[in-house]
């Protein structure tokens, strides 16, 4: 009887892990986008990164708005370790006048960005990404000559208070730099949503 | 036994100790008063939940909710309303009698980044009014956000009445909502929430003076109806339903006393709290006692409709007293003002409304499962459903065949109730009123007068004010007609000057045919982004466009009568 219960024991512990497992593994290609400095950045151009942290953020949100130097700081720690940290802006730049290629550069040059900041004026990077809103993270990973995406979501959980924070991105990566699968794959974003055209 | 005696101990101190230190200080909005009103609608994110990450909210001029607009009656209000959210939207000047292009339903969509200027004159007696979003199928994602505000209108009858009149000292506005605040401390989009709100409080307090005060209580939930009462069960008066002030004062008393307020509800109250110093009463909603029906009543086990709060008892703010005010009010005004309803006499016609559930109802397609319609069809756009012609008095017949109560809001006028199933209503819903909840398989009848606004292109709205029932086309719209003006319309080329071009201040516009004029007026820049939007603006004065950037813009005109659009380039530099 034991021995039973035991066994259902474990098929239910199987089964409340398995349904909480979130859906990564996503695969996404390379891509090009103009930085602000008017050069192409690709993916392609890192040979030695071992992934990327992807962030999908933008001028004129205010809760992206609190990210910078944690940005910078995220950059600075993880591309010395062959992760370096791509911003992304996907916003319409039709219906958001804020979201220029001008604005983009004088906003990256005023706070001083130690990262590409890239336009995906077609949107086409934003929609392989399915980002949702700025900001928005991804880390992505380089198996087999591919790039799976092994997290997605918010950079960390506090966005006012970044000492009180925990980086659910400085997590994923250190964990995947020590050969660990990631253990929050997954977890909620929150902004300005990404409104994509047709 | 000694041991599950000293757990329950150890429990109960905990409870004690959590609940000392959770109240937090009810916020009071700021306020705005005069004629011309700057409101700024954005995107922002505020400290909700005490600890822990930020909630992102929608503000108009900070953080949520938006400031209280003092307006009095016979001034002529403007209004500069900016949209900085990342969508389109609408602001709806709920209760108040206005033309129909200056309303801010549906039809008045303002994009990202756009500038809408409505004016009118304030026609409204003194009241609790409100503002917030209206746009059709985002009204429940924009509420929830927190995006609104009070208007309280003055007029010289009710500022000559003895009543509390300090703004957030014995004259307290409180926007009761629910919100669903998940694990990371967003507001799910969701119609009931686990968590009260007073002003977008949680767990809020307040200290109220050890007199007569006056509670402004609005309903702003998406969803929720709440069976307002307190906790020591004392009585209280009702001065004001949605319009304004009642004839006279209206004890709610009994063993029970209690005050049902819905969604987009209005109720003004005044409670005594004389000689009470150093005592504390929660305002509470008793919903335990509601049927399956009401909304709020509901008690969902799980799916979208389940909610710790449903057909259950909480507080909704604890209000701690303190000594009184210098000049306190003391007593209750045995009458109030002289409201003049109109007369079933007068009506021309009795307009009957059913409000029922979709079933059944194929012709169009559904947004949701399980939509509620009114006049047996969803909201479309395109479709007027009535014509009224102007000045016409009227019975509506509300008649429910739903199993569920909704609270009917109309916009351009308010009404007064004349039965609810053949039965003339409580003494407290004998004023001005909004909206009404009809409850299931309930008939209500109220009677409007349709006057001073008529306009043949843009419809008012009438809908259920259950945010989530509205998005899913629980709404209707009417045009409000004037036969007695005969216009010949005339098919005579529109001709217009614009100068000075190049202009960088002020655009004046100049119809060469005196007869002309402007009925709306939208300028867009180069890559067609509106930037101004002006209905029926008065061009006398020119057309600021200090905030355009230099460019060239495109301003489009249609003409009042023949509705005619003319376009221009003109150039700011």
């Amino acid at each position: 009887m034991k021995a039973y219960l035991l066994k259902v024991v474990c098929v239910l512990f199987v089964f409340i892990v398995t349904s909480f497992i979130g859906p990564n593994e996503k695969q996404v290609f390379n891509f090009t986008l103009r930085n602000i400095n008017g050069k192409n950045v690709s993916t392609q151009d890192y040979n030695n990164a071992k992934g990327f942290i992807i962030v999908f953020t933008c001028n004129h949100c205010p809760f992206a708005k609190l990210y910078t130097n944690r940005l910078n700081d995220l950059n600075t720690k993880y591309s010395n370790l062959n992760v370096p940290l791509l911003a992304i802006n996907s916003m319409d730049t039709l219906l958001y006048e804020d979201e220029t290629f001008e604005l983009m550069r004088q906003k990256a040059n005023k706070e001083k960005f130690n990262f590409p900041y890239l336009q995906d004026v077609t949107q086409s990077v934003g929609k392989q990404f399915d980002a949702k809103h700025t900001p928005m993270a991804f880390v992505i990973w380089k198996e087999n000559n591919e790039w799976s995406i092994k997290y997605k979501g918010a950079i960390d959980d506090n966005g006012a208070h970044p000492k009180q924070a925990t980086s659910y991105i400085s997590i994923a990566i250190d964990e995947l730099l020590n050969g660990k699968s990631v253990s929050n794959s997954e977890t909620e974003s929150f902004g300005c949503s990404i409104f994509y055209r047709k | 036994m000694k041991n599950i005696t000293l757990l329950f101990v150890l429990i109960i101190l905990f409870k004690i100790n959590v609940s000392g230190q959770s109240y937090n200080t009810l916020w009071i909005p700021d306020t705005l008063s005069g004629t011309n009103f700057n409101l700024v609608i954005k995107d922002t994110f505020a400290q909700i939940v005490n600890s822990g990450n930020q909630t992102i909210t929608g503000g108009i001029n900070g953080k949520f909710w938006g400031p209280t607009l003092f307006i009095n009656k016979g001034d002529v209000v403007h209004m500069d309303i900016q949209n900085k959210l990342n969508d389109s939207t609408t602001i709806h000047w709920h209760g108040m009698h206005l033309p129909a292009v200056m309303d801010g339903g549906p039809h008045q969509l303002i994009p990202p980044g756009t500038m809408w200027q409505p004016y009118w004159e304030v026609k409204n007696q003194a009241s609790t009014l409100w503002y917030h979003p209206h746009m059709h199928e985002m009204s429940q994602e924009q509420i929830t956000k927190g995006i609104g505000g009070f208007i309280i209108v003055r007029d010289a009858a009710e500022s000559a009445l003895s009543l509390p009149r300090k703004y957030g000292v014995d004259d307290i506005p409180i926007a009761i909502t629910d919100r669903d605040i998940n694990t990371a401390n967003q507001f799910a989009i969701v119609p009931y929430g686990d968590s009260i709100m007073a002003n977008m409080t949680l767990r809020a307090q307040y200290p109220v003076p050890a007199q007569y005060v006056r509670l402004r209580l609005l309903n702003g939930a998406i969803e929720t109806s709440y069976n307002l009462g307190f906790s020591d069960n004392r009585s209280f008066y009702v001065i004001g339903t949605d319009g304004g002030l009642l004839n006279s004062p209206v004890l709610i008393n009994g063993a029970a006393p209690r005050y049902l307020l819905s969604a987009g509800e209005r109720v003004e109250i005044l409670v005594n709290f004389s000689g009470q110093e150093g005592s504390s009463v929660f305002l509470k909603a008793y919903n335990q006692s509601l049927g399956n029906f009401i909304p709020g009543g509901e008690s969902f086990p799980g799916g979208p409709f389940a909610s710790f709060l449903g057909h259950t008892n909480y507080n909704i703010v604890k209000l701690n007293v303190t000594s009184p005010t210098s000049d306190p009010i003391t007593s209750v005004p045995v009458s109030l003002v002289n409201n003049i309803f109109p007369l079933e006499a007068d009506a021309i016609l009795t307009r009957t409304i059913t409000l029922s559930d979709s079933t059944g109802v194929t012709s169009v397609p559904i947004l949701g499962p399980n939509a509620f319609i009114l006049g047996h069809q969803l909201f479309n756009f395109n479709t007027i459903n009535h014509s009224i012609p102007l000045n016409q008095t009227e019975i509506w017949e509300l008649k429910s065949t739903s199993i569920f109560a909704h609270p009917f809001h109309i916009h351009d006028v308010e009404f007064n109730i004349l039965t609810i199933n053949g039965v003339a209503p409580p003494a407290y819903q004998q004023g001005w009123k909004d909206v009404i909840l009809v409850e299931g398989g309930k008939t209500v009848r109220f009677i409007a007068k349709f006057d001073d606004y008529a306009d043949e292109t843009h419809p008012f709205m009438y809908h259920c004010h259950i945010a989530l029932h509205e998005d899913e086309g629980m709404m209707g719209q009417f045009v409000v007609t004037n036969l007695s003006e005969v216009n010949e319309i005339s098919k005579d080329e529109i001709l217009i000057n614009l100068f000075p071009n190049p202009s960088n201040d002020k655009l004046f516009v100049e119809f060469k045919n005196e007869n002309q004029s402007a009925y709306y007026l939208t300028i867009k820049d180069v890559l067609g982004r509106t930037k101004l939007m002006l209905p029926s603006p008065d061009l006398k004065t020119g057309i600021d466009i200090s905030e355009l950037s230099a460019g060239i813009y495109t301003i489009s005109i249609v003409e009042k009568i023949s509705k005619q659009v003319i376009t221009k380039k003109f150039i700011v530099n």
